[in-house]
This record gives C-alpha cells, structure tokens and sequence, in this order.
C-alpha cells in the first residue's frame, strides 16, 4: 500500500508571496495515496525535519515528496530525515516549487497553479520509485599534483608532512614556476628566491615525495579514489640519478659561449645547448638541448661533457619514459603564463630594443640575471626615465576581458625596484589602480612618497618618431615616446622616456589544455579551471577527486595562491581520510537481454564509464562501470535499444512525472 | 533643439548601429583620445564625448566642433577594450546633431548639397560621370550595352570626376583591360555610394543613396563589384547588406594581388623605392594588409621599405570621414596636418614613391607634399599606377 507524505514549504516569504501555499496542501490532500499534507514556513529546519520524522513512524508513510528549494540545496537534509526515521532515503523526491516557480512567475494563480502541476508529478513518480542502496569504494591515499610552481610546491609540502605520498609532476626542467624568475614580492619586497628556493629543496629532499620533472601527464583513467596516471619523461640526456650538479660539463661545452636565448631569462640571458635553467633549479640537473646540441643534431661534436663528467652522469641514449601509478586524488595547479604583447602592434614590443615585457625586467633585477640585478638599456646605458604601461593585454576585449589582479601591485613595485636601482624617473601609466589587499594600498602610498608618477590614461601607442625636435626640454628625438591622453589633466601628453615596461596580464599556460583534455574539466571562456562554486568550493571542481589550485583556476598573487594550495592540500586530506567513499546510486545500468552490442553509447559517455565487453555467449554487450558513471543519463537517451536504463530515472519515472505535469 | 531633445535623438541614432551597447562600457581609459591624429587638437576627445553626452551636456561638445575633427580614421574603434564603435556612432551621431542644428562647416556642408542634388560632391553634372572614358585609348564597357559582366567597376566621385583620381581610374580600368578582364562600369547610371556620407552623419542621405544605388545594381546581371575607393569598398562591404545588397565585393588590392601570376608575366623594371601606406579602409578597418605588398614587393627591380607607422598603426592621410571637406576647418586646429607627417615620414625612410591604395589618398599627400618643400624627392601613386607603369616598362 502506498502512503504518501507531502510537505510544502514556506521558505519565509520566498515561496508563500508568490504561491498560495495552503491551497497547494488542499490540492496535494486531494491526490491519490497522499495520507498527509503538511505546509510549514521552513521545512529544512530541524522542527520542519521533525514533522517528517514524526510524520514516517506515526502514519507510517513509505513515500516522501517535500515541494521547496531546489534539490541541489535540501536533498540531502530530507534524505537524511528520511533515513533517520528508517525510510529508505531514495523513496523520496523533491519539488522545485521555489527556482522553477516562485522566484521566476509574476502572476500568484499561475504560480499556485504550476505549484501544483510540480507537486502532482512528484508524487505520480514517488509510487514508482524503489529502494537503493548506496555502494561504496575504497580510497587510494596517493595523490598526484600537477604543476610544480609555488601552488605545486605548497600543496605538495602540505600533504608530504601529513604522511600522504605525492606524486609531482612538473613540465619544465625545473620546478620554481614563475616565481622562481621574479626578483622581490609585493607589498613587503620578500626576496623571491629567498623564500621560494628552501620550499624547492624541502621538496626534493622529502620522502614522501616522487618528483618528476620535465614531465607531462599523458593520460588518467578512473574516477575518484582511483584514478591510474601515466606520466611521460622527456629525455634531458643527462642522468639525474648520477649527476652531482658541479656545472663541469656546461663549462667544458664545444660552445665556449652561451648564445642561445635563456627560456628562463625570457630570451634576455644567454645559455648553451647544455644549460641549468638558474642556480637554484631543483633538481640541480643540467639538460641538453636536442635540437641545439651538435652532438645531437649532427652527430659532429667531440663531447667534451662525457668526457669531463666525473660520475659519467651524460647519457645520450636517454629516451622517453612512461611510469604508472594509482593516486586517489589529484590537485591540478597548472600556473599562467605572460601575455605575449607583440600582439598589440602599437606598444611596439618587438619592434624597438627597449620596450621589455615586465618579466624581462624581473629577470634583469635579479641578482642572478643576466645584468646581475642592474636595469640596463640595449646598449648598457643606464636609462634616465622609464615609463611602465599597465593593463597590456588585460581589461580589454580585444584580448583578454578580464583584469589580471597582480599586475597593478607587480608594476608598483617593479617602479620602485627600478628607480632604486638606476636612479631613473619612472611613470606608471594605469586606467584604475588596484591595490586590495593587506597592506598593498599602504604600499602604494610609499611608492608614491618615493616620488613615482602615476599618469591615468591607458597609453594609446609608444613610438620613436620625434614632434620637436627644435625643444630643448624633454627631447624626444633618440628615445621612445609614449603618447597618452591624461584623462584626469584632459590633455594629450607626449612622454620621452628610454625604456618602456609592458605591464603583461596572465593567462592559462600552454599545458593547461591538454590537462582539461585528460581530465576532462570544464573551464570559464577565459581558459581558467572552473570551480565547483565560486564562493562555497573554490578549489573543488565538478568532478569528484580532482581539485584546483593557484593561477590555473584565474589570475591571483602568491599569498591567495599559497592559500589555496593548502585549502586544496585540506580537501584532499579530508577526502582520502575517510578511507572510502559513497557512491551515488542514481546511475546507469545496462539490460543485458535488449542491448544489441552497438557501442553507440561508448563514445558519448563523458566519464569513459561504459565498454564494450563480450559476454557468456560470445556476443558484445555494453558494461557500465558503477564506479565511474555520474548518471548524467546521456547513454540512456541514446541507446537505439532501450537497454540502457538508470536508477531514480527511469523511463516510467520521468512519463510518470510528466503526465503529472501537463495532465488537465 | 533643446538638450533634452538633442539626448533623445543621439541615443535614438546610436542604438541602431551595431555594438552601440557598448557605449556605457566606456572605462574612461583615453585609449581613443591618445590614439587620435587630432587629440592634441580637440577639446573633446572621443572619451570626453561620451563622458559628456552621459553627463547630458551634448550641447557643449557641439558647440566646441571636436565632431568635425575626425577623419574617421578607426585608430581609437579599433584599440578601444570597450570595442565602442566610436567611428561609426558615436561620432555620426553627434555630426547628426550638428548639422540638424545647421551649423556645419560650410565647405562640407556645400559637399553633402552637392550630392543630394547631383550624385556626387564635385558639383558636376551626373551626365559628365563616364567623362573619363572618352580620355583613354581602349574600349571602356558599360554594363547597359553589355547588360553583363563579372566585375561591376565602381569608379566613384573622385575617381569620376576629380582630376588627379581620375588617373588612377583609368590605370585600373587598362590593367583590366589587359587582364582580358570581363567588368564593365555603370557609367551615368552610377552614383555616389556615400560612406563619407554616413561617416558625416547623414544617416538619411546616405539610406536614400544605398537604396537607389541597390536598384541600379539590381537591374543588370554581375557576380562581383570591384573598386579602387577604399570608403566605396568599406560601405558596399559593411553597410549595404544591411539593405538587401548582397553581392560579393572586392578591393582592387585584392583583385591585382588574385592576377599577380598573370601580371608578373608582364612586369618590366622599376628602378625605384618604394613605401607602401596602408589607407584607413583597406588596411586598418578590413585588413587588407599583405596583398598589396605583396604585388609591390613582385615588381622587379623596386626596392620595398617599410615605414614606421604601418598596417594598424598606419597614419591617416585625414581624408577620411569628410575630412577633405574639411582642410580649411583642421588647419585651424592643429599644427601639422597628418598628411604632411606621412609624407615627411615616407621621405625620411628613403622612398622615391610613396605608393597608396585609396583615391583619397593621393591628392591628400600630393598636396602635402607642396607644403612640406617635398615635390621632386617623393612621388606619390596608386598601387595601379605603379603596376601599369611596370608594365608599360616592359
């Protein structure tokens, strides 16, 4: 016998302003089965819980339809109610009588009217609905962090002390990432290195941490709590296992002269086709460069490397290697790269010798640099003015509309950096300067003290074609102009200055696309990770296990990326400690009698949940695996056959629900 | 009007031109005015328009004449991160105003009666259009003896009846010619397509010019329009579908550039050096950038340079958006006219011949060039009429 429970809530005035909630419970009364109707102003709080409860052992009800919010809020909570009275949770089912209706219907009988249209369909649908039991799998305590830059390194070192085995995966020859390249940190000007570089070798020297770098991750199948990696090495020619760092190699190169641009100096710094990105790299392991190596390319070298390595660490047969592991969770923390400012023709970058990108200048502040921390023009002269230009390929539609948040603090300390270092005038041209967060208005303010001009207009084009050339004062001619409209003086200024700072905003690093490949993540327009919700779970995605960290997910500072590095580090922690995981059990099953082996749904599944697998009877028939279907339902509209069905949702549930919905 | 009013119809004119939403995006960064050929110059730079008209002061703008001190030239729509269409709206728009409160500058004023009355700005009869053709040694088609052909050549205004602009009309037309091309022109038929018009803010003028000119083209059968004027080409391309007109267009940089295997077959030497200007509505607004080079650069014997304001950053000859309506009205507001900049600039890379690819062009620079003591070092020519000549070297 079906007794059926129905329970409408007020949700304050949320719901009851727009929707007559007692004649939605006369109307409930009315239907076949309803034993009760109940109306209460919230029905998730605990007394509203309570009459469930009460309602489940009193009357005995078997069946439980609550008309409020929607279920990606309560569902949970009346579920749970559900089950505290000995219901089994999946025979109850919720309304959406307040997004669906009340928040988006203006006239108070149409809304009444779609109250009840929504409630009959649940409650057609709860008389078909079955008992469930949730299953449950085991969680593999290893995890896997993709990228080794400061969100890397944070979270890499947050779960290694915990005791969790973690698996570092880095594409470049060292890790460090982008920080490692900056001079000083804003607002408190922290030498970079000096903070970064302990983290990196805590991170080489932890058990609990296998390090691959100059790496990339090929492949991982699997769903949460277990997920298998495979990861690919490129060869670096040089054995990591052998080599002691002591440069003898580099020094002894056939090229007597480093003369190919430095990837780390952003082409600024010179290197040879055996290089160690920078002093501080981890691991302190040189790479060859195949396609500049001579021995490499054109087989015509001596190898003065090989012979001059004491522990025989050069080895020129080194290929590609692929290593597997299982992990059971994963941290995806992929970093930005530069905005590449040739693109905007008019800021000349590319066209003369002394526009630089700010990254360019970092790498000339510090002391390791290639002009060991002095700020130098072309042609070695120190520069008497230098303009910074703000927002180079941010807030702007042609291309990027977003704002890069760290570029108005990074070009006020780079202003600061720069005049304390050459003595020279220094103009910060920006549209709105952004300086929120702790103590950063404070040193914008200092900045200012010092005697830095801030111009307020975005700078419409550098050149060096001179206008007065007769003038005596602020001669233009040899230097570079930036032309501006001063939009708080409401004129036309035209600067002469001698180096010009393209202030680049971040985006996505080229590796990130094909990690949203592999793992299948969605991303904002913008290319950033998406998170599960912007305030409630910002280092959650939408797939279970795989977490966020740092600049892959938008453009932030160190502080905010450090903080999310060990949020993530935490949620990772709370998921593998559990030990093992519940599954949802409204997923697709396959009806092995009618499924006719076509493999349709094969492809279109976006968890890679479904195969193809031949049977007893030598025929091949679809198998879902429960463990990775997320129930999206894609398979079940699909099947040709009807074989394919799924649980909460099947096809006498949903024609149940919909006659319930447009019946007269 | 009073302000109210004046409001009223800006927003009412601008909401119809594509992208206008974007007006009240503006962040006030001055990109446009910084950009500007005439910043220096105006008290209102496109960014202080649209703060002003939000503001409601409108008036003022009008009454300072910064709406007449454009040239159209696309430099600030194109850099602008709002993407607000300042060329086509926000600057009409208030040209609008201006000459429904009849107070335009005279010269321009006189221009748009002229081709209200007569087709074209010059003040000359529509009968005296096909002039040109009499002026050649081969056989110029007319489609209304053809009734068909490929190509539909529109000369346009200047290229019909100015002096100098006529000549690049005809080294077009012979390089056709040559080419054994099937086009034809529409003789008296043809009118002034009108995009300087629409860039002047005679929205109604410029409605009336397109429908008339659409029910020309609809009488005879052709598959392509080719044209040599860069605005004819802008409009015919960007705002004539929106009445019906829906044929293919093609700038005569793109149709030489398509016949450059053939016309290679027929170059002789140059000995000349030559820079190439990218013209606001070839380069600039459509992105006609290569080909044009490219046909220069396959000339023997000419030595291509580059100057330093080139493809989007090219500077505007002033021209444009009725700015050759306009000399005696920007000579009162600016020091150097941008033409006699380019010029000096082509100069000073070491060009003998400063090669264009729109008709204003020519006797914009081929003025500035008196002025700026230039005449006799620097020549200035259609891209046409460099190739005719290279071929007639052969």
């Amino acid at each position: 016998m079906l007794r059926i429970g129905v329970y409408i809530c007020h949700c304050g005035r949320n719901i009851a302003d727009k929707i007559d909630v007692k004649e939605v419970v006369e109307f409930a009364k009315s239907l076949d089965g309803v034993v009760v109707a109940r109306d209460y102003k919230y029905m998730c709080s605990d007394p509203g819980q309570d009459l469930i409860v009460k309602d489940i052992k009193e009357y005995g009800l078997n069946r439980i339809v609550v008309a409020a919010c929607s279920p990606n809020l309560h569902e949970r909570t009346f579920r749970n109610a559900c089950k505290r009275a000995g219901l089994n949770p999946f025979l109850f089912y919720m309304a959406n009588i307040r997004e669906l209706d009340a928040w988006v219907t203006e006239d108070r009988k149409k809304a009444t009217e779609k109250a009840k249209r929504f409630v009959r369909a649940v409650v057609n649908r709860v008389k078909l609905q079955k008992e469930l039991e949730v299953g449950k799998t085991k969680i593999n305590p290893n995890v896997l962090i993709i990228g080794g830059g400061i969100a890397g390194i944070s979270a890499a070192l947050t779960l290694a002390d915990a005791g969790v085995h973690v698996y570092l995966v880095e594409k470049s020859p060292s890790i460090g990432g982008n920080m490692a390249k900056f001079d000083k940190t804003f607002p408190t000007l922290d030498c970079s290195a000096c903070i970064l570089t302990p983290k990196m070798t805590s991170v080489k020297a932890h058990p609990n941490i296998t390090l691959l770098t100059y790496s990339e991750v090929e492949s991982i199948e699997g769903y949460v709590g277990n997920f298998h990696v495979k990861v690919g090495r490129l060869p670096r020619y040089v054995r990591e296992d052998k080599c002691t760092g002591c440069y003898q190699c580099i020094e002894d190169c056939l090229y007597t002269e480093p003369i190919f641009p430095s990837e780390f100096d952003e082409g600024i710094g010179k290197r040879k086709p055996i290089h160690i990105p920078f002093p501080q790299a981890v691991p302190l392991v040189p790479q060859i460069d195949g396609n500049l190596c001579m021995w490499l390319s054109s087989r015509k070298c001596p190898r003065y490397c090989m012979e001059v390595c004491e522990p025989k660490a050069i080895d020129f047969k080194m290929k590609y290697e692929t290593f597997e592991f299982d992990v059971g969770a994963i941290i995806v923390a992929t970093g930005y790269k530069p905005f590449d400012p040739s693109k905007i023709p008019q800021y000349g970058y590319g066209i003369y010798d002394n526009v630089y990108t700010s990254l360019q200048i970092e790498r000339m502040l510090s002391s390791t640099g290639p002009t060991g921390g002095e700020v130098l023009l072309k042609d070695g002269r120190k520069p008497k003015r230098v303009a910074i230009i703000h927002c180079v390929g941010s807030r702007d539609e042609n291309y990027n509309r977003y704002c890069s948040k760290v570029c108005c603090m990074y070009s006020i300390k780079l202003a600061h950096l720069i005049k304390e270092r050459s003595g020279a005038e220094v103009f910060n041209f920006y549209i709105d300067i952004r300086a929120a967060g702790k103590a950063y208005e404070e040193f914008y303010r200092r900045v200012l003290s010092e005697g830095v001009y801030f111009v307020r207009g975005r700078v419409a084009y550098v050149t060096d074609i001179p206008e007065n050339e007769k003038e005596e004062k602020e001669v233009e001619k040899g230097r570079l102009i930036v032309v501006v409209e001063d939009t708080l003086l409401g004129k036309i200024r035209r600067i002469p200055v001698d180096m010009v700072v393209l202030s680049v905003g971040l985006e996505p690093s080229d590796g990130a696309e094909q990690i949203k490949r592999v793992l299948k993540l969605s991303c904002s327009a913008d290319g950033w990770f998406a998170e599960r919700h912007p305030k409630l779970a910002p280092v959650s995605t939408n797939t279970e296990g795989i977490f966020i960290a740092g600049c892959a997910q938008g453009p932030k500072d160190i502080p905010e990326t450090v903080a999310q590095a060990q949020a993530a580090a935490g949620e990772v922690l709370s998921l593998i400690q559990r030990g093992e995981i519940e599954l949802e059990p409204s997923i697709a099953y396959v009806d092995k009698e009618k499924c006719s082996g076509c493999g349709v749904c094969v492809p279109l599944c976006p968890f890679n949940a479904i195969s193809l697998k031949m049977d007893e009877n030598g025929k091949l028939r679809s198998e879902i695996n429960p463990a990775l279907c997320q129930g999206c339902g894609t398979c079940v509209a699909a099947c040709p056959s009807k074989a394919i069905n799924q649980n909460l949702f099947s096809r006498e549930e949903i024609l149940a629900e919909i006659e319930g919905l447009i019946k007269d | 009007m009073d302000v109210e009013e004046m409001l009223e119809t800006y927003f009412e004119r601008i909401n119809e031109i594509p992208n206008s939403d974007k007006f009240i995006q503006c962040i006030q960064c001055g990109t446009c005015g910084g950009s500007c050929p005439y910043g220096m110059g105006t008290l209102f730079t496109p960014r202080r328009m649209i703060l002003a008209v939000r503001a409601g002061i409108v008036d003022e703008v009008l009454q300072s004449g910064a709406q007449w001190l454009c040239t159209s030239c696309f430099t600030c729509s194109l850099r602008c991160p709002s993407q607000i269409p300042i060329t086509d709206a926000v600057i009409p728009a208030l040209r609008e105003l201006s000459l429904l409160e009849g107070n335009p500058p005279e010269e321009l004023a006189a221009a748009l009666m002229n081709i209200t009355r007569y087709g074209n700005s010059f003040r000359e009869s529509p009968r005296k259009r096909d002039r040109w053709i009499k002026e050649v040694d081969f056989e110029v088609p007319l489609i209304s003896k053809k009734k068909k052909a490929e190509y539909l050549f529109i000369t346009e205004c200047f290229g019909a009846y100015h002096r100098r602009c006529k000549e690049i009309t005809k080294a077009f037309a012979k390089l056709m010619d040559l080419l054994g091309t099937d086009y034809a022109i529409l003789g008296n038929e043809e009118r002034c397509i009108g995009d300087l018009v629409r860039l002047c803010g005679e929205f109604g003028l410029f409605e009336d010019l397109a429908e008339k000119n659409i029910r020309v083209f609809e009488k005879y059968e052709f598959s392509k329009i080719v044209t040599h004027d860069a605005h004819a080409y802008n409009a015919l391309l960007r705002e004539y579908p929106r009445f019906g007109f829906k044929k293919e267009v093609v700038h005569h940089t793109q149709f030489l550039y398509n016949n450059l295997e053939k016309l290679k077959e027929m170059f002789g030497k140059l000995d000349y050096t030559v820079t190439y200007h990218d013209s606001c509505y070839v380069g600039r607004r459509n992105g006609i950038y290569e080909e044009p080079r490219a046909v220069i650069k396959a000339i023997p014997g000419v030595k291509f340079v580059e100057m330093k304001r080139i493809k989007e950053n090219a500077l505007c000859c002033g021209g444009g958006g009725g700015g050759v309506w306009l000399d005696s009205f920007i000579k009162d507001h600016i020091k150097e006219r941008p033409a006699e900049s380019r010029v000096k600039e082509a100069a000073s890379v070491g060009a003998d011949v400063l090669v264009t690819a729109c008709t204003l062009d020519v006797p914009m620079f081929e003025d500035a060039l008196k002025v700026t003591g230039l005449e006799g070092q620097l020549e200035v020519k259609d891209i046409s009429e460099i190739i005719l000549e290279a071929i007639e070297n052969s």
